[in-house]
């Protein structure tokens, strides 16, 4: 154990809350872990000692203000610095919609809360387990059987320079209820952050979900969104993500009841120093699932992304649809991209495909825009869009994807191909 | 169903016979003095000697493995015999006739052609029985050509040079656990030498046999092809019943010089273990070639024996324009385990490679394919394509896909797909329809399925390595 480690698990023993005794199995976990190396197969390409050696100076004032998202109409809820900002709660909610913050004297009176806290997420993450020795404050959301809630939630996740946060979000999608759920995390000073959100999807509850991991610069993120899927639940999972010193997303779909669906798109581009490492896992424990992956990314100049994505079919989860595909643009010869698709499959009856492909801009393409009087520059945002517009494109939210496009060109114009 | 799939599992071992010959067996156990015995047995130079200790320190230092998706008891390292020889090598035998009928009789039990249909299909034949090679037949025409095929430990007295240039030198002594035991025990194994050039005159074989008790076995491939040769080398092997599970930790080096090809074909047949997992071979081996410049490494397997499987045959492809290729069909029944695949790593510019890669699973077994393909930021243009299917039949087998794509160069073109499926129903009826009983039917879709990797096989082990396949499907019908 390192510094670091000893230090957040003495800390987390000193936390007692009334999530305190469902923290007790993470702070025995944690405190039998090992700090991960390059040998450690869950952080085999990431510097991850960039963390252990980060020293945080003191807490600059935040310049980072949660700006609303035109047109979406969303309810946002702010949560800086791993605190939650209460004032930025609702009055009122609309009628079977609960938002507690995680730190409230109502939340511990929530049963299901309690027996949702680090069931959803697997265990084998080591930050995942400092997460849930750490994490005091955080957001629940709970959805009322039935409810169909118009409105998006926002979860603007701020973490300022200098800081080390922890927050939790914990999510009840009750049968048959609706919502929509946005993380949203930004950061861009030299900073830990820690960002674990965990749902748990009714029977016929469908979730549509976005993390936008758009942490930038020096802030250093860790994080995961996970989900339990009840029978013939459907989940739409959206990520897009910019890179950072160090930024880590786990996505963690889990079949537990039967005739469920997920679909998740992932966008990642990099651009500079940047790193991003996405692990996504789907767990078809039972029968009858469906699940699909797509996975985009652009690496430009000096960047790095990971990608690992497993699909585990198990023994008995027959009739299982599985797929996956991760394509990556590499722009540049210093830019590296590591990818792993795994398949782990215990049935037979199932019809699993998983695809990888790694290649650079299109030339004939490029040639093709530039003699029709395109600028080099114009013709590679152009290009850069065409091969990500489609997971832009296929967001059920289109005020988001709107929202989103001229950050993406933004990055594109800057990224340089060579 | 389950009745046909239960009498396949328990289908007897053709090849499981063990022969009474004589052997000279050490005493189980390993320390630097039984390497020192090792290559006092084998009149090795000093220099060999080093070489074999400074491998054996870096194993102490090192750790097995787990990494696999495969599960087998501890192995017991000191319960192990390092060197084990036939007795009647004692004055070796000037010609076939000289050789223990015995022995004769077992290759002919397993139906391997040593005379005159070796001769007729034009196979010289380097027969390795446990650790020392026994005869090998088609010397001088070979000598002719001016090819070296001989035993490893022959080559280590006849031509040092070349030994000590190219020993290692693709896979280093402490390359990986398995290896480094290897390097610090190996008994024999064959050394193949092609000038420049030259086209060798007939396709290479050795039949690796495991036969004594309780003995590993440590086999040491090097074949250097000269620049503009070309050789196709031929391993096929099968082993004895027995209870207890034995180490085989092999090593292949090939080294593909300037222009030069190898084709490098396996079938494996070892003994798989009972239907409850007991006895059967651990096959713990480390293949890999190095390409230089326009040169090609083909590595083609059929995989259908042995208890557990740990083996990545791959290409370093250095040199510009080089090619590494990588054909695999692995089935695994009863209790079987293999974790197989392959690594290609791009250097040069312009590098190509290709991988197919098949996997069967049925009855309890678990089949992983795990592989690398790295682009390295020289890789200017290199391109990879990478196709891995599974066909799972019955629904107590595993079939898993690890693939690792590793790319640091724009211009490389990196491809990789993977699809898992069963034998359809659909495929099924239409056969049956058509008057096919269900384990043709089987035999059949399974064949198409694993065409693309048969076609690269030579002929005489395409028609082998069919019918194997055909053989292990019996009744797997689900």
């Amino acid at each position: 154990m390192t510094n670091w480690l000893s230090s957040a698990a003495q800390r987390g023993e000193a936390i007692h809350d009334w999530l305190a005794p469902r923290r007790q199995a993470s702070l025995r976990l944690l405190q039998e872990s090992q700090w991960p190396t390059r040998k450690t197969e869950a952080w085999k390409y990431v510097p991850i000692n960039v963390w252990e050696r980060a020293e945080l100076s003191t807490a600059v004032a935040s310049n980072i203000e949660a700006e609303p998202i035109e047109g979406l109409n969303s309810f946002d809820i702010v949560i800086r610095d791993g605190q939650l900002q209460a004032d930025t709660l609702a009055a009122a909610w609309p009628e079977g919609l609960q938002v507690l913050p995680l730190a409230s004297a109502e939340a511990a009176r929530l049963d299901w809360a309690q027996a949702t806290f680090a069931q959803v997420k697997p265990e084998r993450h080591l930050f995942g387990l400092v997460n849930d020795v750490l994490a005091t404050d955080g957001l629940i959301i709970d959805v009322a059987d039935g409810a169909r809630i118009e409105r998006p939630l926002r979860i603007v996740n701020i973490v300022n320079g200098g800081s080390e946060a922890h927050a939790r979000v914990l999510v009840r999608v009750g049968s048959g209820a609706k919502v929509s759920i946005v993380e949203h995390y930004v950061g861009n000073q030299l900073s830990q952050s820690t960002g674990f959100a965990e749902y748990s999807i009714g029977t016929d509850a469908e979730l549509e979900h976005y993390r936008f991991a758009l942490q930038s610069g020096e802030a250093m993120h860790i994080g995961g969104s996970h989900f339990d899927l009840a029978e013939r639940a459907t989940l739409t999972s959206n990520l897009v993500a910019f890179g950072s010193r160090l930024s880590r997303v786990d996505m963690d779909i889990n079949h537990k009841g039967e005739g469920a669906k997920a679909l998740l798109n992932a966008i990642y581009l990099l651009d500079g120093k940047e790193l991003f490492d996405l692990h996504s896992n789907i767990e078809h424990a039972v029968a009858n699932g469906t699940s699909e992956e797509n996975v985009r990314g652009i690496v430009a100049d000096n960047s790095r992304a990971v990608f690992n994505g497993r699909i585990h079919i198990h023994r008995h989860a027959q009739k299982t649809l599985a797929e996956l595909n991760n394509r990556n643009l590499l722009l540049s010869d210093r830019a590296e991209i590591n990818t792993k698709p795994e398949l782990e499959i215990y049935a037979d009856d199932v019809r699993c495909a998983h695809g990888a492909t790694v290649a650079e801009i299109d030339k004939k393409a490029m040639y093709y825009l530039q003699s029709r009087g395109i600028e080099r520059e114009q013709a590679q945002i152009m290009l850069n869009f065409g091969f990500i517009n489609e997971l832009v494109d296929d967001m059920p939210n289109a005020v988001l994807a709107e929202w989103l496009r001229p950050q993406l060109r933004q990055r594109f114009a800057a990224m340089e191909v060579k | 169903m389950t009745e046909q799939i239960d009498r396949a599992l328990q289908r007897e071992y053709s090849a499981g016979f063990v022969s009474n010959i004589e052997s000279e067996t050490f005493a189980p156990g390993l320390d630097e003095d039984v390497i020192r015995r090792i290559s006092a047995m084998k009149n090795e130079p000093e220099w060999m000697l080093e070489w074999r200790l400074k491998a054996y320190r870096g194993w102490l230092e090192m750790e097995e493995p787990t990494w696999a998706h495969v599960h087998y008891p501890k192995i017991n390292y000191q319960d192990i015999s390092y060197y084990s020889a036939p007795k009647s090598m004692k004055d070796k035998p000037k010609s076939l006739d000289e050789v223990d009928p015995e022995l004769l009789a077992t290759y002919e039990k397993l139906g391997i052609p040593l005379l005159e249909q070796q001769m007729l299909a034009g196979v010289a034949v380097d027969a390795v029985f446990d650790s020392v090679s026994v005869v090998t037949t088609f010397r001088e025409k070979l000598a002719e050509a001016g090819v070296i095929f001989c035993p490893i430990s022959e080559a280590i007295e006849k031509y040092p040079e070349l030994v000590k240039q190219y020993l290692g030198s693709v896979v280093p002594q402490r390359d990986n656990y398995f290896a480094a035991l290897n390097c610090a025990v190996f008994t024999d194994g064959s050394f193949v030498y092609i000038p420049k050039g030259t086209r060798c005159p007939m396709e290479l074989s050795t039949y690796f046999r495991i036969n004594e008790q309780n003995t590993g076995q440590f086999e040491r491939t090097l074949i250097i092809a000269e620049e503009g040769s070309y050789v196709s080398y031929l391993e096929g092997c099968t082993a004895p019943q027995r209870d207890e599970n034995q180490l085989h930790a092999a090593v292949v080096e090939l080294v593909a010089l300037d222009g030069a090809e190898i084709k490098y074909s396996t079938v494996q047949n070892w003994y798989p273990g009972d239907e409850n997992g007991k006895g059967g071979i651990y096959n713990f081996v480390t293949k890999r070639g190095i390409c230089h410049n326009d040169a090609k490494i083909s590595w083609t397997q059929v995989e259908t024996g042995s208890a557990v499987t740990w083996k990545y045959p791959s290409c370093i492809l250095k040199g510009d324009n080089s090619i590494g290729e990588f054909y695999s069909v692995a089935l695994t029944r009863g209790m079987q385990q293999a974790d197989t695949g392959t690594k290609m790593i791009h250097l040069g510019k312009n590098t190509r490679s290709t991988i197919i890669s098949k996997g069967i699973s049925a009855g309890r077994s678990n089949n992983s394919y795990r592989g690398l393909v790295r682009m390295n930021s020289s890789a200017t243009g290199a391109r990879n394509y990478t196709q891995c299917d599974s066909l799972l039949i019955g629904d107590q087998c595993g079939a898993h896909t690890f693939p690792y794509v590793e790319s640091r160069n724009p211009s490389a073109i990196v491809e990789h797909e993977a699809t898992t499926s069963k034998v359809s129903d659909e495929q099924m009826f239409l056969c049956q329809q058509r008057g096919l009983d269900p384990e043709k039917a089987v035999s059949m879709i399974v064949n198409g399925f694993c065409k693309e990797v048969f076609k690269e096989l030579p002929m005489e082990f395409a028609v082998e390595a069919g019918k194997l396949l055909e053989i292990s499907l019996e009744g797997s019908v689900g």
